[in-house]
């Protein structure tokens, strides 16, 4: 069951109290708007913070502090939600039940938490020059190595050339240039912003009673000098303009990516026989493009789309020969037509609906599925409880879908092919 | 079935064996929706030598996953599309050492069971449709090379072994999956899918004695030939080469160092063993170390280094990685800290909290349905009793963790494998 608490104004807490799980789970996120003068800034932020506060000022002391208490886990959060960029702090720890007679796990990791947060180490009234630089470092080696990853890399170039104009097309950490400019001055003074500024989403899961917990985190949270800026609600995406691009690289497989549009988001009633319809077309392993494009005509290893409901994209990658991207991308379409036309079984719709059902009845398996359902939920406005959406799921009709099929439209194909 | 409760983490386990040597573990995990079922083979990418009723066989490298590939195929009938029709997402892994079909659903368990138990030991191979999946394993195989973890490790195991197949990668290669033959599947099928080399585990809120029926009812009948695989290799603790680098379309170099160590006995000493190795680590390089606080300081290494201690039948080492301009000057550190913590020892204070910090991570590891299952019958077929862990921290000594860190890591035992990034062309 989720409790949602009023702390302070622009500071939320929810609960969701659960006593099935060994663990507790607690995160601390600012919210701020996507934009990329401080998408790197936002980034960087918390690996600074995790580096060392007064009474733990370097790594060892903090893993030290993390290891007492029965190898609690924290680490640095930051994910985009629509137009918005979160950062901030998650951590994990073992119920006390669990600890040696007498051992204590929660108050501590909550003071803890605090001290990492608001009582960073400083230098000369600003953070460490060294902390800085080491982070930068390291942000930047994330973002040069995005590119191991062929896929992923593949992606994110398509998702960049298509939201050219939207907010959606900021790298989630931010761009090099944008890292490489960052001074010790201007983190710490964004920082300061971040505290006075920023909505704040706390999360808690785990056994422990919510008014408990209100109780613990508001003297902490009314200690800030706070100055709160409400953000603009999110927006549907912005198009500027169309165009595919073809990038080499040294390669032996081939990445074809295609973004489609719809006028969908999860703001809308139509957005659950939209993600039905992704289901369908390529959203699993009886999906469309899975079924014919790999297992009918080996023309790939894999394939899947991914649908993103903030702003009504719908995007579809595939690994394939580096010769065969017109085949490829000709039955990507011939697929998306038979969505449309309303080509698909009932085995076929029932058996999405199921997938569906099942991934939102296992979200309360999880402490971490949990937090993440709901604070994305509350983030992007999505405006149903998991019942709610649930029988939505089941309403759903093939019309339905088909409608849904019928409002994409492709936007932008980009194909990492090899050098040869 | 037997019933047994651990206090420590207050867990309950089913088990049995059936007449035909098919094991049986059920977790019960009232009040969740998930329901996830394990259908294990003792049998992986390094088992390409074994007898079987008195005849040799010697089978194509790759072959563990190429069959894994291939049950899911049955005569007129579509297993991943019967799968979704039940709400159920199956997959499947093949290891080195064993593979794994499991699928995970929240409705018709007891159906979905039935369908991972019939499909598994029901082989089903056409000249057509073996053939056909050269195309798609040769794109996997396309992918892995173009993935640089995989490749870093394919390269440290090939230079670390001599004799233990580790050296060849779990895909095979192009060359030896095309020697693969509807026949052979059959036979490899035959060996190692038999009930006595097969372990059933379900994690969620079943009914143990459902689980026991159904697999009676299914694999009763199911044969079992006399096998003898090869598990054990013949293998100096000397490295075969000390350093390999290749260069790849990478944004910076990346490492991985392994030092070699001996294979795990089995039962209670395996698994202090496999504790002691990953304490080891921690002591070493692990993030509460005084060298990782250096090393990540002078930016000699970066957040994504880790290391650890992998165990393979028949092999085990203790492995680091990481991104870094001088891959050789960490391993020069890890080399010169080891020596002087075999000299100085660890402190008991350190240990205490090492091992109170490692305990805890692992309890709280238990909330995860797919890491629990897959560590139920990991360490089931090395025949230890999982939820057993805290009683094996509590006898572990600071002793054997530093004995550990002499005779490991060393010179001569260390390789040291690197991709640099390609050239920029000018």
């Amino acid at each position: 069951m989720i409790h949602t608490i009023p702390l302070l104004p622009e500071i939320q807490l929810r609960c969701f109290r659960d006593t099935r799980f060994k663990q507790e789970g607690l995160s601390i996120q600012f919210v701020r708007p996507m934009r990329k003068e401080e998408a790197a800034l936002n980034a960087l932020l918390p690996a600074v913070l995790l580096r060392g506060c007064e009474t733990a000022p370097d790594l060892r002391d903090i893993t030290l502090r993390l290891d007492d208490l029965y190898g609690a886990s924290l680490g640095a959060q930051v994910r985009r939600v629509g137009d918005y960029q979160t950062t901030g702090l998650g951590c994990s720890f073992m119920r006390e039940d669990y600890a040696l007679a007498g051992d204590k796990v929660f108050a501590p990791m909550v003071a803890f938490l605090e001290e990492l947060m608001f009582r960073p180490k400083l230098e000369n009234g600003i953070f460490s020059e060294d902390f800085v630089a080491g982070e930068k470092r390291n942000l930047l080696a994330a973002i040069a190595a995005q590119r191991n990853n062929k896929r992923a890399y593949a992606h994110a170039q398509m998702l960049k050339k298509m939201c050219s104009g939207d907010s959606f097309g900021i790298p989630r950490l931010g761009e090099k240039e944008d890292v490489e400019v960052i001074t010790p001055q201007g983190l710490y003074a964004h920082y300061q912003t971040v505290l006075k500024e920023s909505p704040i989403l706390l999360f808690y899961v785990g056994a422990a009673d919510p008014q408990e917990i209100a109780d613990l985190l508001r003297p902490i949270f009314a200690k800030l000098d706070r100055a709160p800026v409400a953000l603009p609600p999110q927006s549907p995406f912005r198009d500027c303009g169309k165009g595919d691009v073809v990038e080499k690289m040294d390669v032996a497989q081939g990445k074809l990516c295609m973004g489609f549009t719809t006028p969908i988001t999860l703001r809308d009633k139509d957005f659950v026989p939209l993600q039905i319809l992704n289901t369908i077309f390529g959203g699993g392993m009886i999906s469309k493009l899975f079924m014919t494009v790999r297992e009918k005509l080996s023309l790939c290893y894999d394939i899947s789309s991914t649908c993103y409901g903030n702003k009504g994209i719908i995007t579809v990658s595939a690994g394939i020969d580096c010769d065969k991207d017109t085949a490829v991308r000709q039955e990507i379409m011939r697929q998306l037509a038979a969505c449309q036309a309303g080509d698909f079984t009932e085995e076929e719709l029932s058996a999405a609906k199921q997938a569906l059902l099942a991934q939102l009845q296992s979200t309360h398996d999880s402490p971490g599925a949990i937090a993440g359902y709901y604070t994305t939920a509350a983030l992007s406005g999505l405006p149903l409880t998991p019942d709610a959406y649930a029988q939505a799921i089941e309403k759903a009709t093939a019309e339905d879908v088909a409608k849904a099929a019928k409002s994409l439209e492709l936007h932008t194909v980009y194909f990492l092919r090899g050098e040869k | 079935m037997e019933k047994q409760f651990y206090p420590e983490v207050g867990e309950t386990l089913y088990r049995t064996t059936l007449e035909n040597g098919l094991q049986i573990l059920v977790l019960p995990r009232s009040g969740f929706s998930k329901k996830l079922c394990y259908f294990v083979t003792d049998f992986g990418a390094i088992h390409t030598k074994f007898t079987m009723d008195g005849a040799d066989y010697n089978v194509p490298a790759g072959i563990a996953h190429y069959l894994e590939h291939k049950l899911f195929d049955m005569p007129d009938r579509d297993v991943t599309e019967e799968f979704a029709t039940l709400g159920a997402s199956p997959n499947a892994f093949t290891g080195y050492d064993m593979t794994a079909y499991y699928f995970s659903c929240t409705e018709h368990f007891q159906e979905n069971l039935r369908l991972l138990l019939e499909f598994v030991s029901t082989p089903y191979f056409t000249e057509q449709s073996v053939a056909k999946e050269q195309g798609i394993i040769g794109q996997e195989i396309g992918m892995n090379e173009d993935n640089p973890d995989s490749v870093l490790f394919e390269l440290l195991a090939d230079a670390m072994y001599e004799n233990h197949p580790i050296q060849t990668p779990i895909l095979g290669s192009r060359e030896s999956i095309a020697q693969i033959t509807p026949e052979v599947l059959h036979a490899c099928h035959k060996a190692f899918y038999r009930p006595d080399n097969m372990l059933l585990c379900a994690v969620g809120d079943i009914d143990p004695k459902e689980v026991e029926t159904i697999a009676k009812e299914l694999l009763q009948d199911i044969p079992c030939p006399k096998v003898t695989a090869q598990r054990q290799w013949e293998e100096d603790l000397t490295v075969k080469t000390p350093y390999v680098t290749r260069s790849m379309e990478v944004a910076m170099p990346m490492f991985q160092l392994g030092f070699k160590s001996l294979p795990l006995p089995d039962g209670d000493a395996g698994v202090r063993q496999e504790i002691i190795g990953d304490m080891a680590a921690e002591a070493l390089f692990g993030e509460s170390s005084r060298l990782y606080l250096r090393l990540y300081n002078e930016g000699l290494i970066d957040a994504s280094f880790g290391g650890g201690y992998e165990t393979i039948e028949g092999m085990s080492m203790l492995s680091a990685s990481g991104d870094s301009e001088d891959p050789q000057a960490v391993a020069n550190a890890i080399l010169q800290e080891a020596a002087a913590l075999a000299e100085t020892g660890i402190s008991q204070e350190d240990f205490l909290r090492m091992k109170r910090s490692a305990l805890g991570r692992r309890i709280r590891g238990i909330d995860s349905f797919d890491s629990t299952c897959f560590r139920l019958c990991a360490y089931h077929l090395s025949k230890f009793d999982y939820f057993r862990f805290p009683h094996i921290y509590e006898e572990v000594t600071k002793e054997e963790i530093q004995q550990f860190i002499k005779d490991v890591v060393t010179e001569k035992r260390m390789c040291l494998a690197v991709i640099t990034p390609n050239k920029e062309e000018a």
